[in-house]
């Protein structure tokens, strides 16, 4: 019940921001640096989330060989190919191969 | 059409998350329609199930689909000129993959514009929907020392590494990470706001200073 709450509080919490500028405020321009702060937003938080996700309950990070490369190999295949078919592809492909071995 | 293909991982990748979190399958695909932005579901359900505070997990999913703002504000002057049903309707369907398609055609005859937008969005909406519950059907089959759920984060990176066009974004993606990493201890996994609030400071700041 509490997760299917937390559902609705994120949804809602979406809507709103797909629609604030569109709805609210769709006669008013937009100071400039405001979008362009948002721009950054994205790639802070992703990459901060990646990390959160390897920090085990001791509240460590935990990353081995097979981690890292991993992320290193998707990231390459991510930034030629630009497709992220591939780029899980590649990243657990490396991680499969060298968790045999780590 | 290869902005849909690129969704399938994605979708089963949140399936995924589903099944390991143990929210129950129901709950986590009512995600699907209701909150329909896959990465911070994904964020949203793997948090919860990793026993994060609810109210850590809500703020980093809410966190990371900021930047839907961006499209909001981008398409505001082009839904100026559309009837209200459609400019409160509109924005539900606002994904990476709609906004990437529609903002080529901002320009368009708004009529035009939005029998696109309402075509684009029904496909995203119907292929989404049934693709993360075919993953719901289809994922307890895989045997759990594959450790799929790692795809997780492999697909983040792919994602930052492709958000990247700039430096300050890269500058943003690394220090965010590195400001989690050293925060990593903090209660409730709070180091993951943190270290998110540090990145969006130092692209700020990297933004300025490489505009001197």
């Amino acid at each position: 019940m509490t997760a299917f709450l937390a559902i609705l509080a994120v949804g809602f919490g979406t809507y709103v921001s797909r629609s604030i500028f569109i709805i609210a405020l769709a006669d008013r321009t937009i100071p400039p640096r405001v979008v362009r702060a948002l721009s950054y937003v994205g790639p802070a938080v992703l990459s901060a989330l990646i990390v959160a996700l390897l920090v085990d309950d001791s509240g460590s990070v935990s990353a081995g060989v097979a981690e890292v490369s991993a992320f290193a190999a998707g990231a390459f295949v991510g930034w030629r190919t630009r497709n992220l078919i591939y780029t899980v592809l590649a990243g657990m492909a490396a991680f499969w191969l060298l968790g045999v071995w780590f | 059409m290869p902005l849909v293909v690129s969704a399938i991982p994605f979708a089963l990748v949140v399936a995924l998350a589903i099944t390991e979190s143990g929210i129950g399958n129901l709950i986590g695909w009512s995600s699907a329609p209701i909150i329909f932005a896959g990465a911070a579901q994904l964020t949203l359900i793997t948090l919860l199930g990793t026993g994060t505070a609810v109210v850590a997990a809500v703020s980093a999913a809410l966190v990371i689909n900021a930047r839907h703002m961006m499209y909001s504000a981008a398409l505001a002057p082009t839904f100026q000129k559309q009837p209200k049903w459609f400019r409160w309707l509109g924005p539900y369907a606002l994904l990476d993959q709609t906004f990437a398609l529609v903002i080529l055609r901002k320009d368009d005859d708004p009529k035009d514009f939005r029998t696109y937008y309402l075509a684009a969005s029904a496909t995203f909406i119907i292929f989404w929907n049934t693709t993360v519950a075919l993953g719901l059907m289809v994922g307890p089959v895989v045997p759990e020392s594959w450790k799929l759920e790692f795809a997780v984060p492999v697909m983040f990176v792919g994602i930052v590494v492709m958000s990247i066009d700039h430096h300050p974004k890269a500058v943003a993606a690394i220090v965010g990470a590195g400001a989690s990493y050293l925060f990593a201890g903090l209660p409730n996994r709070a180091g993951l706001l943190v270290g998110a609030l540090f990145g969006i400071v130092a692209g700020v700041l990297a933004d300025r200073w490489s505009e001197r």
